[in-house]
């Protein structure tokens, strides 16, 4: 293909690229409407100082870091349970971890409000059988931040664990079984090692996905326990707050790239190793 | 050889578990709750009855915002499949320097929170160029599905020997004949898949679309969202329901084409 | 005499309708090579793996060093084993991949760098303990999954199809390599193969097997001159059957007929030899030799297709230069060199 026929066909994306993502990023950095450069500093200056701010930082941090453990603690066993099974079973469990993927995350997360809520099947059970005499609250907590974003982000987690377990060699099990290891031992000296590649993909994608999820914090966490994304669609849309709106931009994106970049750093060490 | 799915790690067992509770049992509690007579999201409901879905049927916000967002999500998709199979053309098939840089360009809006990237065109091509949200919306989302078409058809095309477009030249056909005969037939499964994926995500997008509403065009997930927040009746859970089956037919439907798992192993490498 | 180093009582395997090991007894002498031989499919790797601990025989007993163990684990059966393979860990290096074993059997740190060195010795890598599988050849991988089999001092030493990775002239290096570490180990050793010029060069012992039934055993030199069946025959490289006056089939290879023009004097050639006429129905130039394949009359009167290895030095045996298709030949067979066949499985569809 000549030069000038291969532009032609790049042209059009890029194009596209530029004016429907590229450029309007750039510009909410540097110049948002009415608002300088140096304003947008300023205030996420002031964020990094102000203890409201941090708290809702630092709780974006930490949702984010307590869901992607969970969903890697939950995801690879069971990646590797249907990455090793000869079950017919093990395709339609497969298909019904990856389905909820298709499925909106407004409904999904709409199922919490129905266990979680005061009259919900958690609340309904514990008053029911007269463990506790008034449901505790389960809805607009941390605790329910962390199950919505698990249930959104644990198929990623599996479908990524899935196919790190599925690219490890079976007979190397098998090889350290004949030399004497234990199904524990050689899960962990065998397996895990050999798909951490793929566990650290796992992660970084369910970490990055966790602190800039909107819906979950917004339907479950309320007003009381505001993550980054939801304090961020505030400043824009309540408060009209611009600067303040692109610092929390900034503080996000550099929370993802930072990430992103560190489990790359990680990765290609793991590689060349 | 385990045989079966014998959870022979009791402790493997117990979180595989626990991780298929937590994905799928609150989806069963909402398709419970849509069938209440009642009228709260009260567990377990109070009789049986379809009364939500006629009303969830009835209400004019949901069926224009299911209107607004097929439309959008149809548009997006085909303009990045018509945008993006040419990038990728580009990518694997020319002779470009900083081919991984540029791909890694046309990956990058998978890489920026949606939500900023929703701040980003609300303030500077709605509020600074006054475009219309419906364009704007139809921007952000085919710049949010480029990844998605370049990146699975990428992988269908480096499936493709290039020695075969090359025979169907040596054999008489013209570039763009050996392209259509012999290189898209081969794309067919990336195209269905980028398709799919590409459909579904732009359909369920709440973050990228919450900052881009108005009144005359509200997508689907965002309108639930609000109904939600405002009122706490059965009805959401019916819409739900309903946007459950018709992501069910989606599956299906991908199952029989391309398989399902195949379809999101392109996604992330 | 003493118990074997494993027994195999009884032992099937069946996968649904499917039976891959059917009903074999088999001893596994101690201290010796043992090659499990026979075509693809015939059972020899299920065994193998069933020896191993890989799968559990559907029913039958398996006895290692005369104690049951039908039901071990494979981790419990201090077994070594050398995969198709090699199942090498990659993210370990050659040192480590050796030492894994003895880690398991908590062998303390310097008695067990003590011992991979040892091992890795044994297979001439002992310069190589630092580098990672990939970095090594497929030769020097397959010494590595030798000696971490050794290092555990295994009661059993087993081989699954070792050498079929490996090029030719690798191959051929790597049997006399075996058959030295377990001379030098004396280790109990089974090895698996399709490769019958490996089992004969290496075997003390060898055991056909066919459709998951054993089908002959024994030392190469008393096999290979008596294929018990035409089934073992063919498969040993007899490519000529033909029946005798009395009746009886038997088989010879190509290299021992001899091919002479049909107008030469027999003189005394004929005595100890069967003697055939025969026309010349291909000729095929091989470099050292000639393929001649004729249409031959055997003593029992039926018309049999019969393939000769004509040697152009065979002239001292009166052959002259290579005969042409067409041509109308005798051919001799020394009786010495015809193997009888004890049983006829021929009819006997291949299940």
């Amino acid at each position: 293909m000549r030069a000038r026929s291969t532009l032609l066909l790049l042209l059009p994306g890029l194009a596209f690229l530029l004016v429907g993502f590229l450029l309007p990023a750039v510009a909410m950095l540097f110049a948002p409407p009415g608002v300088t450069f140096a304003q947008v500093i300023e205030r996420m200056g002031a964020m990094l100082t102000d203890p409201y701010d941090l708290g809702i930082i630092w709780r974006t941090v930490r949702i984010g870091l307590i869901v992607t453990a969970l969903c890697v603690v939950l995801g690879f066993p069971i990646a590797s349970l249907l990455a090793r099974s000869q079950s017919r079973w093990a395709g339609v469990l497969l298909a019904l971890a990856i389905f909820p993927l298709l499925l909106s995350n407004v409904v999904r997360t709409f199922g919490w409000l129905v266990v979680l809520g005061s009259n919900g099947v958690i609340g309904q059970l514990l008053t029911g059988l007269g463990i506790v005499e008034k449901a505790p609250q389960l809805l607009y907590t941390e605790l329910a931040i962390v199950l919505g974003l698990v249930q959104l982000f644990l198929p990623l987690a599996v479908i990524t664990c899935y196919s790190a377990v599925a690219q490890v060699d079976p007979g190397l099990d098998e090889a350290a079984r004949g030399l004497g290891a234990s199904r524990t031992r050689s899960f962990w000296t065998i397996l895990v090692p050999l798909s951490l590649p793929g566990i650290v993909v796992a992660a970084t994608l369910v970490f990055a996905g966790s602190v800039t999820a909107y819906t979950t914090p917004y339907l479950l966490g309320g007003s009381s326990q505001r993550m980054l994304s939801t304090q961020l669609f505030s400043y824009a849309s309540v408060t009209v707050d611009w600067a303040a709106a692109s610092a929390t931009a900034i503080v996000m994106t550099v929370l993802v790239f930072l990430v992103s970049g560190i489990s790359a750093l990680v990765g290609r060490k793991g590689a060349t190793s | 050889m385990s045989r079966g799915l014998k959870l022979r790690h009791p402790v493997a067992g117990t979180l595989a578990v626990a991780g298929y509770v937590i994905m799928i049992v609150p989806i069963l509690f909402v398709v419970a709750t849509a069938f209440t007579a009642g009228s709260t999201l009260r567990f377990p409901p109070e009789g049986l009855s379809l009364k939500w879905f006629g009303e969830a049927l009835a209400y004019s916000p949901f069926m224009e915002a299911v209107v607004s967002s097929l439309e959008l999500a149809v548009l997006a998709t085909a303009l990045a499949l018509v945008l993006g199979v040419p990038v990728t053309l580009a990518i694997h098939r020319g002779r470009l320097p900083g081919k991984g840089l540029l791909e890694g360009l046309f990956l990058s809006p998978l890489v920026v929170p949606e939500l900023v990237v929703g701040l980003a065109l609300y303030q500077q091509l709605m509020i600074g160029l006054h475009l219309d949200n419906f364009t704007t919306l139809l921007l952000g989302h085919t710049a949010l599905l480029l990844p998605y078409a370049v990146r699975v058809t990428g992988a269908s095309l480096a499936l493709a020997d290039p020695a075969l477009e090359e025979a169907a030249r040596g054999l008489g056909a013209s570039p763009l004949r050996a392209f259509v005969t012999v290189t898209l037939p081969m794309l067919r499964p990336g195209l269905i898949s980028a398709g799919l994926l590409g459909f579904v995500t732009s359909f369920n997008n709440v973050p990228l679309s919450l900052l881009l509403q108005t009144r005359d065009f509200r997508t689907l997930p965002v309108t639930m969202l609000d109904y939600v927040q405002q009122s706490y009746d059965p009805m959401v859970a019916a819409a739900s329901t309903l946007v459950l089956a018709a992501t069910v037919v989606v599956a299906v439907v991908a199952e029989r084409t391309v398989g399902f798992a195949k379809i999101f192993g392109g996604i992330n490498r | 005499m003493t118990t074997p180093a494993a027994e195999l009582v009884g032992v099937s395997q069946r996968f649904g309708s499917f039976t891959a090991v059917d009903s074999i007894d088999l001893r596994i002498p101690r201290g010796r090579l043992t090659t499990l031989l026979g075509p693809s499919g015939c059972g020899k790797t299920t065994t193998l793996r069933m020896l191993a601990g890989y799968a559990t025989p559907t029913s039958g007993r398996i006895l290692i060093d005369g104690q049951d163990a039908t039901r071990t684990p494979p981790e419990k059966r201090d077994l070594g084993m050398v995969f198709q393979s090699y199942a090498l860990f990659p993210h370990l290096t050659v040192a480590d991949n050796v030492a894994y074993g003895l880690t398991m059997r908590k062998v303390p740190a310097p008695e067990r760098r003590r011992r991979a060195a040892e091992a890795l010795e044994l297979v001439g890598l002992g310069h190589l303990g630092d580098r990672k599988p990939k970095q090594l050849s497929g030769g020097q991988q397959q010494r590595v999954a030798l000696a971490r089999a050794v290092a555990i001092r295994p009661r059993l030493l087993l081989l699954d199809e070792p050498l079929s990775n490996l090029d030719a002239r690798l191959r051929v290096q790597m049997r006399a390599e075996i058959r030295r570490i377990q001379s030098e180990t004396g280790l109990t050793v089974v090895l698996v193969t399709h490769d019958q010029d490996e089992a004969l060069e290496m075997s003390d012992e060898m055991v056909l097997m066919r459709a998951g039934k054993v089908v002959q055993t024994g030392a190469p030199r008393d096999v290979f001159p008596a294929p018990a069946d035409r089934f073992v025959a063919e498969f040993l490289g007899y490519e000529n059957f033909l029946t005798l006056a009395d009746g009886r089939e038997a088989a010879v290879r190509p290299e021992h007929l001899c091919v002479v023009p049909a107008d030469t004097p027999l003189d005394g050639q004929a005595d100890g030899a069967v003697v055939l006429d025969a026309v010349v129905r291909d000729v095929a130039y091989r470099g050292v030799d000639v393929l001649v394949t004729c249409e031959a009359t055997d003593p029992a009167g039926t018309t049999v297709r019969l393939v000769a290895d004509h040697r152009a030095d065979h002239t001292a045996a009166g052959a002259g230069p290579a005969p042409a298709a067409g041509d109308r030949v005798r051919l001799l067979a020394p009786t010495a060199r015809l193997a009888p066949l004890t049983a006829e499985p021929a009819t006997e569809g291949i299940s």
